[in-house]
């Protein structure tokens, strides 16, 4: 029998503050709770069970999960509302209809019928500020510590897609094409790259969106309609355009001297910054949507998109393990 | 030596002599006569003394002749002498004659003697003979058994306390020992005893005169009761005018009533109930029972069932015989009837009737079941076709409707093709036959509801055993009106889709009213096609459809833009969903394996289409024209223009499509 969770998408991971748990959310507006300690033991024989969610929790049925954060003491999840949920309550397989600690709503625009979709958010662990990227065009900033609403920064013209913090800026992707930069003490945008204006990277049968950004001190790396590239940071002009094979980019990540990319492809890259390919991860998903990684207490990295399959790789070069949401 | 002779020619003269005269033989009879008693009255001692003294006399006379000769030949003397010596001769010759006849008497007497002795030997034998036979007689009547040793008598004591005093009275004081006693009281027994054998053979006589009377009795009274049921049968048929008059097919049901006794229990059983429950809750169905009474009548006095074990045995031995038979027959085999085939054919044996039931829908379209009973596999197969309206002409709606189509499936996984009584496995195998899915066309199908509903249960591992018999009927029966009905209602839509037209939806759906895009295509598919097919792949992996399902193609194109769908519809429509596959041909091939929208597109259709009512499929179409309409106006709004309206053409970190249709104002597309 053909049943909902066949088509279910993921679009958000996120690993708990101690590391065992990987926590999915789905299209179907339902959060899974893996329990990765088991798996990424190499020498145990696993069992179907292992590889499934060990406790799911709907959250909203009618919303999609499009954002997850993993804060000390919280998990974030960005429905229409952000809604904290103690870790104990996540873990727990016994509680019935988990209810969220506290909730901050986001300020809906006047004009808009619909609620606002929480695209991404992300944490400034320094100031435990937390930056929103929403449906509704705005990025908000909140106080963690007093879930105040401290600045909103509306110079997007569409929905967000991806948020980056350097540490100095803040950098922001979304439908309409742009990648902003702003100063995360001004809040002022301080600057702006256009890339679907490049002829070199524009895919205009793809769109115009930005569906990925990532920074270091030197490099902005941004993809989505457009190729996927690497920006200097100071000029602002382009310095690499990555040859891989796409028709969309979702996921797009510097990390430690290597890029991760992916999206509407059967592959997920790794590549050095000149653009050679290190490696190629084949993908259950149609669109990977969401990656997550960490280093301790292991080396993880999990891909998922649009299948209910999760892909988790120990050594962020191929894949290891296989989990499934049914 | 010569005297002898001479008197041998002596009585020879002298017998010829007797008849020349009278006298002559007298003389001779006297003087045998003399002679004899001569002879008779001497002493043959004497003779012998005097015979020894003569021959002494002549010798000493030879002796003096000697002597005289020799002194004096020529003495008168010597005459004298001679004299003497000749009557010594003469003498001696009397002597010897006397001694003859002497001889000759003694002779006789010894014959006579002799004679005398045999006769008494002859009488002392018979004698010795007489005795031995009277020996053995009386051995032999020592021997014999008498037949009263045999004849159990009453005992002694009883014989005392009930025969007459006059015959037991003389026994009172008996005494073992005494024999002639002991003879007597077993001569008094045996006839007390043959008197009471009497007494109680005429009892018996008189009691065997009783039964016959009853028994004519018996006779009688049967033929009395036999000439009562052509009366009855009268008096039926004259109560047919009142029975019609009041509406009342009371005839028709004994008939049918009459019919059921002879079916077999597991059709029995269902017949009861289905009639029953028909009876109740006045559904449109037929029930009937078709088949030779005759056949069933002789099917039913065999007893087949009892003694099908026997049978089987005996089968085996046969087999055994068989098989040496043909190995001799091989060259010939081809002549003869094959006693496999024989086999195979009495191992596919029905029972003669066979249960026939027509449900009706309210438009023409009906579907006749036959339920029929194979006698040696011990399972209900069924049989059906499908009564169409003469408006049903697509080929697509005539498939759907097809009888085996439409039981198929009735309950999950229930096809049919195999035999739920584990034992045919064996018995198929034991006659040659392949499998029992190849013996499906010629017997019928065998779905496990079938089964159920006439009370048949068997070791398999679905079933539970409380489901048994008339339980089921209702839920069968259930669940069979509503599998008519949809397929009617299904049969119905792809009639039209045949034509390229979308089948009327019911007022309550919301739905997108116009569409730009067209159907141009509906035609069923093969099960191999559908697994070549690309972007079938998912469903076909994940072992979501399977061949009995049915497949068709439908195409939907809007410009140069192509929709190609593939459609499984399982066999029980509407509970599964229709599972469409998607592929869109615009600016490159795509579909759910490489194109989310297309995903999701598939998503709304199969899992999320909500009420499932037998226009499943219009509703699913005509859903599918209007995401089709959104994909293209969303994805490349200059070439077609956008006709329907939806407040954003991506949202969401998915960038997902407005494809969900929202009936506010004018109607609205919204993620």
């Amino acid at each position: 029998m053909l049943t909902k969770d066949f088509y279910s998408t993921i679009l958000s991971q996120t690993f708990s503050p101690c590391g065992n748990y990987l926590i999915a959310g789905d299209t179907y507006g339902r959060i899974s709770v893996f329990n990765l300690s088991k798996i990424v033991q190499t020498d145990v024989v696993l069992n179907k069970e292992d590889l499934t969610p060990r406790n799911k929790i709907t959250i909203n049925e009618n919303g999609q999960i499009n954002s997850l954060l993993s804060t000390p003491s919280f998990l974030l999840v960005g429905v229409s509302d952000i809604l904290g949920y103690n870790w104990k309550t996540i873990k727990s397989t016994t509680v019935q209809k988990p209810q969220p600690d506290w909730r901050i709503e986001i300020p809906n625009r006047k004009d808009s019928f619909e609620n606002a979709d929480i695209n991404v958010m992300i944490h400034d662990k320094e100031k435990n500020h937390i930056f929103i990227g929403c449906g509704n065009n705005n990025i908000y900033v909140f106080d963690l510590e007093t879930r105040r609403l401290l600045k909103t920064l509306n110079k997007h013209t569409d929905y967000l897609h991806s948020l980056c913090n350097n540490g100095t800026d803040l950098i922001s992707g979304g439908e309409d094409g742009v990648v902003n930069l702003w100063d995360i003490r001004t809040y002022k945008l301080t600057n702006k790259i256009v890339p679907h204006s490049n002829e070199a990277v524009a895919r205009p049968e793809l769109g115009k969106w930005i569906g990925g950004v990532s920074a270091n001190e030197d490099y902005i790396l941004c993809g989505g309609g457009p190729k996927l590239s690497l920006w200097h940071y100071r000029f602002l002009t382009n310095s690499t355009v990555f040859p891989i094979n796409d028709r969309g980019i979702h996921v797009a990540e510097i990390h430690k001297e290597k890029i991760l990319a992916g999206g509407k492809s059967r592959l997920f890259y790794q590549m050095s910054f000149v653009g050679e390919i290190v490696a190629e991860i084949a993908v259950s998903a149609v669109t990977t949507y969401s990656i997550a990684h960490q280093e301790h207490p292991f080396n993880t990295l999990c891909l998922a998109g649009s299948s209910p399959k999760i892909d988790v790789c120990a050594n962020f070069m191929y894949k290891n393990q296989q989990l499934s949401l049914y | 030596m010569v005297k002898e002779d001479n008197s041998s020619n002596i009585k020879k003269k002298r017998k010829l002599a007797n008849p020349k005269t009278e006298s002559e033989s007298d003389i001779y009879k006297k003087v045998v006569e003399f002679e004899e008693k001569e002879s008779f009255n001497r002493q043959g001692s004497v003779d012998a003394e005097l015979y020894f003294d003569l021959c002494t006399d002549i010798r000493n006379l030879l002796t003096e002749v000697f002597n005289l000769k020799q002194s004096d030949p020529n003495s008168k003397k010597l005459k004298d002498i001679q004299t003497e010596i000749f009557i010594k001769m003469c003498l001696i010759k009397k002597l010897n004659r006397i001694d003859k006849i002497r001889h000759v008497y003694g002779k006789e007497t010894l014959s006579t003697e002799k004679q005398k002795c045999d006769s008494i030997k002859l009488n002392y034998q018979n004698l010795v003979y007489e005795l031995h036979h009277l020996v053995t007689e009386t051995n032999k009547c020592l021997a014999f058994k008498s037949k009263d040793e045999d004849i159990e008598l009453v005992p002694f004591e009883e014989f005392m306390k009930e025969a007459p005093e006059d015959v037991s009275k003389k026994f009172s004081n008996y005494d073992e020992n005494d024999r002639d006693q002991k003879h007597s009281l077993r001569l008094a027994r045996l006839e007390w005893e043959l008197m009471q054998r009497k007494n109680l053979a005429q009892l018996c006589k008189s009691l065997i005169e009783e039964q016959k009377k009853l028994e004519q009795d018996l006779v009688e009274r049967k033929e009395k009761l036999n000439a009562l049921r052509p009366l009855l049968m009268n008096i039926i048929d004259s109560t047919k005018p009142l029975q019609e008059h009041l509406d009342m097919s009371l005839k028709e049901m004994r008939v049918d009533h009459k019919l059921a006794y002879l079916l077999p229990d597991p059709l029995y059983i269902f017949y009861v109930n289905v009639v029953s429950y028909k009876s109740v809750n006045g559904l449109d169905l037929t029930v009937e029972i078709v088949g030779e009474e005759d056949e069933a009548v002789q099917w039913k006095e065999c007893g087949k069932n009892g003694n099908f074990l026997e049978e089987e045995s005996d089968e085996q031995e046969q087999e055994v015989e068989e098989i040496v038979e043909v190995k001799k027959r091989r060259h010939r085999k081809s002549m003869q009837v094959d006693p496999m085939e024989e086999k195979k054919k009495k191992l596919l044996e029905q029972h003669p009737l066979k249960v026939r039931i027509q449900a009706n829908l309210p438009d023409g379209f009906s579907l006749v079941v036959f339920y029929s009973y194979q006698t040696r596999l011990k399972i209900i197969t069924v049989a059906s076709e499908t009564v169409l309206p003469s408006n049903v002409t697509g080929n697509c709606a005539k498939d759907v409707l097809n009888g085996e189509n439409l039981l198929s499936e009735l309950i999950e996984g229930d096809t049919g093709l195999e035999s739920p009584n584990p034992i045919t496995k064996f018995q198929i195998k034991k006659v040659g036959f392949a499998s029992f899915r190849s013996l499906v066309p010629q017997i019928g199908y065998a779905y496990n509801w079938a089964q159920k509903v006439c009370g048949m249960d068997f070791l398999n591992k679905k079933m539970n055993s409380d489901e048994v018999g008339g339980t089921n009927i209702e839920k069968v029966l259930k669940i069979l009106f509503e599998r008519l009905e949809s397929r009617r209602a299904l049969a119905e839509q792809l009639q039209l889709l045949e034509q390229n037209l979308l089948p009327k939806l019911p007022d309550c759906i919301d739905y997108h009213v116009n569409f730009v895009c067209s159907l141009t295509k509906w035609c069923p598919v093969t099960y191999q096609k559908y697994c070549q097919s690309e972007f079938t792949k998912m469903l076909v992996e994940d072992e979501l459809v399977a061949p009995s399902d049915a497949f068709y193609a439908l195409n939907i194109t809007r410009g140069n833009a192509v929709l190609e769908a593939l459609i499984v519809i399982k066999n029980n429509y509407p509970q599964d969903v229709p599972m469409f596959s998607l592929c869109i041909k615009y600016n490159g091939v795509y579909h759910s394996d490489n194109d989310d929208e297309i995903r999701d597109m598939e998503r709304l259709l199969n899992v999320d289409i909500g009420d499932k009512s037998s226009s499943l499929l219009s509703i699913q179409i005509a859903r599918l024209q209007s995401y089709f309409d959104v994909y293209l106006e969303t994805t490349d709004s200059k070439v077609f223009p956008q006709t329907v309206t939806f407040i954003r053409n991506v949202s969401g970190r998915n960038r997902k499509k407005p494809l969900k249709y929202c009936n506010a104002g004018n109607g609205i597309f919204t993620q």
